[in-house]
């Protein structure tokens, strides 16, 4: 009988994967951003290793690396390529190079391997038309003042988010702005009084529901919603131009699982991967055939004349004060 | 039975008390007096002096007292109900009217999103019935964090009561009435002085866990904002051990004064 209640727990402990399980903890592995629920399921079909979801952004990844600095937790990280370099500035990664790291362009990486672009992003304007009741979709940051989209417009809290940092930090660029910021401030001032919330979790769910009709966010997300989960969600990217956002990893120094870890960040730069995130229309670092569909649902490459690519190192150096003068004159 | 031996069996409790609360605390109370790993009172002095933090400590405050004051007021009824009538099928609605107790409130601010978000449930039917749009928006203002706070308070406050109020016979009500008491007379000199207590002790509970609740805020504040929120983004945002373990102590302090004080003058 014991022998039996035995056997039964053990078998019931082994089918929850608490046996043999192997795993890979990657901070900021958000399901619906840049297809990572998508990314990390093939992963583990190929290889049974599994990568929890995690929620966090990429200041709270940043801020809980810290945090655990003494008895580091996860094993990678993936931010926004400012809140990244800050991160490795603040030696929290331990270098590495993956597979196929030399063809990464030398502006996207870390020349140690403390971090390294995977794909590149645009911050751009989501709009669920269905949401917007007939008003025009908004074609510029500047219409976003309009006093006829109040309380309709999200973006992330760029204190926590990667993306809304990314955001807040380069509209400046885009309003004309020089060192001081101030134009940017101006703006996100005015913008205010349209804000609906500054949201600290992922806003992808409300965009479909219509609950939010306009997230600033990456173009991919925008384009994912439209061609992969068919919601009406227009890609705006708007006449004033877009930053470039490098999203990047990087491996967590002295983490729990190091060899297991490497194989996974390689297969993140192999041609599967790339491509699946390429399918959820964030650009692969890498060269890789997307496909003619793939190719003709992305934004035609016009849209994004006047794209800019800020310096990661002064964004990283910027980031605490820009992030502390946000929460002082724009959230108060 | 001696002293010690009465003691005995909650030694082990003591030890977890001990190794859950007073080490972690100390800990944090010993962060919470450093600045760049020298003794100072930089953060406290912060925390005090910078106007957004202080808002947010202020706002602490008010907020719970508004949910711990209503709460208590509307959990009578109910409370009354559960403790002193027998009616078919009580406990399966107890179980249920006090089930959003145990949601996290990370879920309930996402069901206040659902029902008073922008195109919530209720500002949709409000437009269909009058064609415009009330309480829309609601979840990510004052309003909506209250209503959101008192979904899971009001039933906590109506077990907590409920418990108390167990305790009071209703017979006394029915003799001081044969005696020629009038309701009024009945209200001020019986019922009131005998749930006074319980009273106070609930408003202390609702109190204090409003106080350190966070994820209705973390979800719903658009800038409204509270303690256990400001203490999130200094770990989030900038890593600022320091200040976050000096509010985080403020907190403390503050639910155990409200709940020690609320105790001892009832």
């Amino acid at each position: 009988m014991k022998k039996t209640v035995l056997v039964l727990i053990s078998s019931l402990l082994c089918s929850l994967g608490y046996a043999q399980e192997k795993v890979v903890i990657q901070y900021d592995c958000i399901p619906n951003y840049a297809n990572w629920g998508g990314v990390t399921a093939a992963y583990t079909k190929e290889t049974g290793v599994r990568i929890p979801p995690d929620m966090k952004g990429s200041s709270a990844a940043m801020a809980a690396l810290e945090a655990e600095k003494s008895n580091p937790q996860a094993d990678c990280a993936y931010y926004s390529g400012a809140i990244g370099y800050q991160a490795a500035t603040k030696g929290l990664h331990q270098p590495y190079k993956p597979k196929g790291w030399e063809k990464i362009p030398d502006s996207l990486k870390d020349p140690d391997g403390k971090w390294w672009t995977v794909h590149t992003g645009n911050i751009a304007i989501l709009v669920n038309t269905s949401a917007l009741k007939g008003k025009p979709v908004p074609h510029s940051f500047t219409d976003l003042l309009k006093p006829e989209y109040k309380g309709m417009v999200v973006y992330d809290d760029p204190t926590i988010q990667g993306t809304g940092f990314t955001f807040v930090y380069g509209i400046n660029a885009l309003m004309g702005g020089g060192a001081d910021m101030n134009a940017g401030f101006d703006y996100l001032k005015k913008l205010d009084a349209n804000v609906l919330n500054y949201a600290k979790d992922n806003s992808y769910n409300d965009l479909l529901r219509g609950e939010v009709p306009i997230w600033i966010n990456a173009d991919g997300n925008g384009l994912k919603a439209k061609y992969v989960d068919k919601a009406p969600i227009e890609t705006v990217i708007a006449s004033e131009g877009t930053i470039v956002m490098p999203l990047v990893m990087g491996m967590v120094k002295n983490d729990p699982h190091p060899e297991e870890t490497k194989k996974y960040l390689d297969w993140c730069l192999g041609d599967e991967a790339q491509k699946l995130m390429a399918q959820s229309f964030f650009r692969p670092v890498m060269k890789v055939d997307l496909g003619g569909k793939v190719q003709s649902e992305f934004p035609p490459e016009s849209a994004y004349a006047k794209a800019k690519t800020l310096p990661l190192d002064q964004m990283a150096a910027n980031a605490d004060a820009v992030k502390a003068r946000w929460s002082k004159q724009i959230k108060r | 039975m001696s002293i010690a031996k009465k003691m005995a069996p909650s030694f082990p409790l003591v030890v977890a008390l001990f190794l859950l609360l007073a080490y972690p605390l100390s800990l944090l109370f010993a962060r919470s007096l450093q600045d760049a790993n020298e003794f100072s009172l930089t953060n406290y002095i912060q925390l005090f002096t910078d106007n957004s933090h202080r808002r947010a400590l202020f706002h602490s405050l008010i907020l719970s007292a508004l949910v711990a004051s209503i709460s208590t007021l509307i959990c009578l009824a109910p409370a009354w109900l559960f403790a002193n009538e027998h009616f078919a099928g009580k406990s399966l609605v107890r179980a249920i009217f006090t089930l959003p107790m145990s949601f996290s409130g990370i879920i309930v601010g996402f069901l206040a999103v659902i029902m008073v978000g922008r195109i919530g449930a209720v500002p949709q039917f409000f437009e269909k019935l009058t064609g415009t749009a009330y309480t829309s928006g609601w979840a990510y203002r004052l309003s909506g964090l209250v209503l959101a706070y008192l979904y899971f308070e009001i039933p906590r406050a109506t077990l907590t009561l409920e418990s108390a109020l167990r305790k009071f016979d209703p017979q006394l009500s029915v003799a001081a009435r044969s005696l020629g008491a009038n309701t009024w007379q009945r209200l001020r000199l019986l019922i009131l002085p005998l749930i006074w207590r319980p009273l106070v002790s609930t408003f202390a509970v609702t109190f204090t866990v409003s106080l350190g609740s966070f994820g209705v805020a973390l979800i719903l504040s658009k800038r409204f904002s509270v303690l256990p929120l400001e203490i999130f983004q200094q770990i989030t945002g900038y890593g600022n051990n320091g200040l976050m373990a000096a509010m985080a102590i403020v907190l403390v302090l503050l639910a155990f004064v409200i709940n020690y004080s609320a105790r001892a003058t009832s």
